[in-house]
């Protein structure tokens, strides 16, 4: 077990060389020039290809290439072309609004979405379940921003109960931190909680089906019993597994949140980078989601083991 | 208690019992229009939303609009009126012609991107799950592109090029189509294991035949239900492109650029946002339910339970 | 305030104070709460104002450096640092001599060496610094208070170039850091000005934050604009960056921010009507917009075309895109210097001026030989000012028969794009719209988008001798009368060869809540003198 869990450690390394080389390779060939944007509107041509030599933006791709990650292996993401500070420090400054908007709307979802899955699943093909079936397609087809601006309208300006906007740390206290987090948690929540309600009806749709349930169910066990102990303990994998894949959905859909909540976190913080043609920025952000991906991933798989006794590697 | 039937002679000492009501009523099995309606609601009522959306992009000159690109800044954020029918944006345009046309726009990008990623994950995933030496290889850089947010590499491709609406296309089909990828392969896999291919190996048949005659049909019922639910993806993601700024051009209406241009306003002029947002999320809705409607259609195991 | 009850009377676990996992400043929540909480108009991305000329990154620097002269509001400079000024009787020696007990922020006196460093660096990269780079002679350190400038030639207008708004302004740094490349970014941001940055708690794209310099020495007169003594009446200025308008819109109205730099133009009646928030006009020098044409490559190169696109624009269609429809926010402007100030001229501004000419300028255009060139539109969708126009530039293209190829992208590639002279076709442009701050065109000086010196001139590369002469009769002029007579033929001529085409001048709004007093309007957020109940 152990063995395979550092095989596929190992099996990410070519999977991240790979989004490396893929994202340099694409921002080197972008057009749109930093040093432009840096100058300003009143530079001249001049100054222009002066700043770009400064910034060392006038050398071969082989040369960026090797020198960048060789910095990556010793740990150094580079240094943001527009700031002057290093784009770990960037990322790590920006670190835990991401995450505890990640964490919190991942609670919440799955909170909301599970039961109402075994819900829909227990109570199928009755008004209760194309009832939640059809709230989560529409969770689904709302996007992200209408729900977050609706929300921030009702709750925050009209209500009054929430703020608008903003982040507060969490060793501000526990309450404002929720505070700001609970309407950006939902809106983002909303799409997260359809897929996960989804697939754990599904899945338990498919497992009710199996005799043992019948049997279980025959021999007297109550309903609820029959749900939690057999139904739901096999029913997990493919919902672990939708929530795996639902991390890149969150990653995506953080960056509209934030836009809209004026969260200081990594999504925002990657668009800004996009816009400007901050390349050591750019690059370190998406490797750094894709490796959160990855290991995301790799603690699914893990959790399989314990999850399904009968799947061993 | 004895029962004389007409017919039969019964011994005595042998009791036939009453007839019992039924405890199951006949299905009555309805044909016919009505009867699929009733079957599968679900496609049903998605793919009817969808016919009509199809006909509004189609018939977009005919049902009273105007120019959706001509200005009028006199006449900006007009509230919805009889002129007006959905009012008029920041530079004066009637958002009732701009959300019409823009059914277009969205229709083309999801179902296009559908079609694409579909067509380029199909070719990738039997490539790499006939071919065996590649599928490593393949594999890799298709977990590769998985692992970076689909929204991130549109935005970024959206930002190498210039906005347009082929552009938007490209990049999010370049997104999608390594989750189709991954789908075929896998369908392939198992299918690759079955007797019946083995049978034909064994008889001779050239790779190509195979792939088309036995593993390809196999494909298709879980692909159709995953280019759905692209296309819906699709129309999301063109939307949060348009809402970033890295999306369609604005000189070309779409409900993602429009709800864009209008966000700054939804506090005062909520109109702006809230037409195209019905319209999207109707749409979404619709492709959607025509999905999960497809899926349990195809899938025999779950077409017992409704 | 009854808000915020909701959740703290459900958890009732309390607060989890100092759960410190993650590396925050400890703040105290009263210190917190007395900041004043800004947001202004463009991200802070760096904090360099010599490097990068933005003119978010001047904003926040006038705060932490301070300059020899400043400029007050009727545009004269007034001296600051400077305790007193000599110029010799033939106008090539100036010598200069620093207020005493000024500091920076970490505690060293400010010397003549470091003035000296830093005006090197400044007339490395300022229009009128590198013309007063050409003509220095000699720029010393006498002794610790005293500066010399010696130069080849009289340069009247060098107390305005040393107080001026326009960036790059003449910041004064420590001599260790002005030493840095005029091509590179400083990496220490001290100065001497009236508040120190406090660089810990920089998250740039997010937040940045100001704190009060306690040995700051401000000046016994009253303050005005960048002259007169800054005095800080704030412990603490938080800038909050919030790309999203309806979200600064929101949170002002929730006291979340006590400020708003630039509120769209359609938001304001909204903020108007909240008892608790006021909103005026943010800078009485304005903006004017522009549409910028490529004078080097067809179609734009045949001055009828050019004519042909003047007489049709609408500046109204352009500042209602722009600004909406409080028609106090905009004019239409009939020339190119600053409405308001004293050498704006209207003299040549005919086609700009009346009716629109849609059927004049097919005509012309047919004269010219104009025969569907594509004219490729460089449109920034980020920024939403040049969004709208790009948007009406495109009706108006079409209008009068022109193709239009249009691309929209970001400011970035504008940006690149537009310092390229290839032709059209092969990656070059054909317009671009930007627009220029009020305070950089009241006069040649400052005024690069004026300049018609063809090839070295900014991107569209205009060439007009006409425009260039009298540009140096400015510059030699010698009393206000002779520079207004000057001006105005300038402006005949820059119509007459279109140097580019002003679409319209227009304010700008700031808002700031009602317990937030001592805001004035001006071409820069001032800071000193603003107080919060």
């Amino acid at each position: 077990m152990l063995a395979h869990i550092v095989r596929r450690i190992m099996a990410t390394i070519p999977v991240m060389a790979i989004v490396a080389l893929f994202v340099f390779s694409l921002l080197y060939i972008a057009p749109g020039d930093p040093a432009a944007v840096i100058a300003g509107d009143q530079a001249s041509p001049e100054d222009v290809e002066k700043i770009r030599k400064g910034l060392g933006l006038d050398r071969p791709f082989l040369v960026r290439f090797g020198e960048w990650s060789w910095q990556l292996v010793h740990g150094d993401l580079g240094t943001s072309m527009f700031t002057g500070l290093p784009v770990t420090t960037l990322i790590a400054q920006r670190l835990e609004p991401t995450l505890s908007l990640m964490i919190v709307t991942l609670l919440l979802s799955v909170t909301i979405a599970v039961p109402m899955g075994v819900i829909a699943a227990w109570r199928a093909g009755t008004w209760i379940d194309r009832g939640l079936m059809a709230f989560a397609v529409l969770g689904f087809s709302v996007p992200v921003f209408v729900v977050g601006y609706v929300l921030a309208y009702v709750f925050a300006l009209e209500l009054d109960w929430l703020p608008v906007q903003g982040y507060t740390p969490l060793s501000r206290g526990f309450v404002p931190w929720l505070e700001n987090l609970v309407l950006p948690a939902v809106a983002l929540g909303c799409v997260y909680s359809a897929l996960i309600a989804r697939i754990t009806r599904a899945s338990m749709l498919e497992v009710l089906q199996q005799d043992y349930i019948r049997t279980a169910r025959s021999k007297g066990m109550g309903q609820r019993g029959i749900l939690f102990v057999h139904a739901l303990k096999n029913a997990a994998i493919p919902i672990v597994t939708v929530i795996g894949i639902g991390v890149a959905l969150l990653i995506g859909g953080a960056v509209v949140t934030e836009s809209v909540f004026a969260i200081p976190g990594l999504g925002r913080l990657t668009v800004d980078a996009i816009l400007r043609r901050d390349y050591p920025v750019i690059q370190g952000i998406v490797l750094l989601f894709s490796f959160v991906y990855v290991l995301v991933n790799l603690v699914i798989d893990v959790l399989y083991t314990l999850l399904d006794p009968r799947i061993r590697y | 208690m004895t029962v004389q039937s007409a017919t039969l002679v019964v011994p005595p000492g042998i009791a036939i019992a009453a007839p019992t009501a039924e405890v199951l009523p006949p299905v009555k099995v309805r044909r016919g229009l009505f009867g699929f309606i009733y079957r599968y609601p679900t496609i049903a009522f998605g793919g009817a939303l969808l016919i009509v959306m199809l006909l509004i992009a189609i018939l977009a000159p005919y049902l009273g609009t105007v120019d959706p690109t001509a200005l009028a800044p006199a006449k900006r954020t007009r509230s919805p009126s009889a002129d007006f029918w959905f009012g008029t944006d920041m530079f004066g345009r009637d958002i009732y012609s701009r959300v019409v046309y823009g059914t277009r726009v969205s229709l083309t990008v999801g179902l296009s991107v559908a079609v694409l990623a579909s067509l380029s994950g199909l070719i990738v995933g039997l490539i790499s799950g006939f071919v065996r030496w590649t599928d490593g290889i393949i594999m890799r850089i298709m977990d590769g592109m998985m692992s970076i947010p689909p929204i991130l590499l549109a935005i970024t491709l959206m930002a190498l090029t210039r906005a347009s609406v082929g552009n938007v296309i490209t990049a999010i089909t370049i997104a999608e189509f390594p989750r189709v990828a991954r789908l075929v392969r896998g369908v392939v896999l198992t299918l690759r294991e079955q007797p019946y291919v083995d049978a034909a190996v064994a008889a001779g048949t050239r790779a190509p035949t195979i792939l088309l005659r036995h593993i390809l049909p196999n494909t298709l019922a879980p692909m159709t239900v995953q280019a759905t639910y692209i296309c819906a993806s699709a129309m999301i993601v063109e939307a949060i492109l348009s809402f970033i700024g890295a999306g369609t051009p604005p000189t070309t209406p779409s409900w993602g650029n429009i709800m864009a241009e209008g966000r700054a306003l939804w506090q005062v002029k909520p109109f702006i946002v809230f037409f195209p947002a019905v319209f999207l999320s109707i749409t979404v809705l619709a492709v959607n339910l025509l999905g999960d409607g497809l899926r349990d259609m195809l899938d025999p195991r779950m077409a017992k339970r409704l | 305030m009854h808000r915020r009850t909701f959740l703290k009377t459900l958890a009732s676990t309390g607060s989890l104070a100092a759960v410190g996992a993650f590396p925050a400043p400890a703040i105290s929540q009263g210190a917190a709460a007395k900041a004043l909480r800004f947001v202004p108009q463009a991200n802070l991305a760096n904090f360099d104002p010599i490097w990068g000329t933005q003119y978010v990154v001047r904003n926040a620097s006038v705060m932490v450096w301070d300059t020899l002269y400043g400029l007050n509001d009727k545009l004269e400079p007034q001296r600051q640092m400077v305790e007193g000024e000599e110029v010799s009787s033939d106008g090539l020696t100036w010598t200069f001599k620093l207020r005493p007990g000024l500091k920076f922020h970490d505690g060293e006196p400010v010397l003549a060496k470091d003035v000296v460093t830093s005006l090197t660096r400044w007339t490395s990269r300022d229009s009128m610094g590198l013309m007063l780079k050409a003509l220095q002679k000699e720029l010393v350190a006498v002794d610790d208070r005293t500066v010399k400038w010696v130069l080849s030639a009289p340069y009247p207008k060098m107390l305005f170039a040393l107080g001026k708004v326009g960036t790059p302004m003449a910041f004064i740094m420590p001599e260790r850091i002005a030493k840095t490349d005029p091509f590179q970014q400083i990496t220490e941001y001290i100065g001497s000005g009236p508040m120190k940055f406090a660089r810990a708690e920089w998250v740039p794209g997010a937040k940045a934050v100001f704190e009060k310099f306690a040995d700051y020495q401000p000046r016994s007169e009253p303050a005005n604009w960048l002259s007169g003594g800054k005095t800080m009446l704030v412990d603490r200025i938080e800038w909050v960056i919030m790309p999203d308008p309806a979200t600064a819109a929101a949170a002002l109205q929730n006291g979340e921010i006590d400020w708003w730099e630039t509120p769209i133009p359609d938001l304001v009646p909204v903020l108007k009507k909240n008892k608790n928030i006021q909103v005026d006009i943010a800078d009485p020098l304005g903006n004017i917009g522009s549409f910028r044409l490529n004078h080097m490559h067809p179609p734009f190169n045949n001055v009828k075309v050019r004519r042909a696109v003047q007489m049709a624009l609408s500046q109204e269609d352009y500042m209602r895109a722009v600004v909406g429809d409080d028609t106090s926010l905009w004019k239409s402007i009939p020339g190119f210097f600053t409405p308001g100030t004293p050498l704006y001229s209207e003299e040549g501004g005919e086609p700009l001026k009346g009716k629109r000419d849609i059927e004049g300028a097919k005509k012309l255009l047919a004269e010219a030989g104009y025969s569907g060139q594509p004219v490729t539109c460089l449109v920034a969708q980020d920024q939403p000012p040049l969004k709208a126009m790009g948007e009406v530039t495109a009706d108006l293209l079409k209008k009068i028969g022109m193709t239009v190829d249009f691309v929209a992208t970001d400011w970035g590639t504008v940006g690149q794009r537009r310092a390229s002279k290839s032709p059209p076709g092969q990656g070059g442009w054909g317009m671009f719209h930007t627009w220029h701050a009020g305070a950089d065109c009241v006069n040649p000086a400052p005024y690069i988008a004026i300049r018609a010196t063809g090839e070295k001139a900014w991107f569209g590369w205009p060439d007009s001798p006409a425009v260039e002469k009298e540009v140096a009769a400015w510059f030699a002029a010698k009393d206000l009368a002779e520079e207004k007579t000057v001006i105005a033929r300038l402006n005949k001529a820059a119509m007459e060869d279109v140097v580019y085409v002003p679409t319209g001048f227009y304010y700008g709004f700031q808002a700031w809540r009602s317990n937030v007093s001592g805001v004035v309007k001006g071409p820069i957020p001032f800071f000193w003198g603003v107080t919060k109940a």
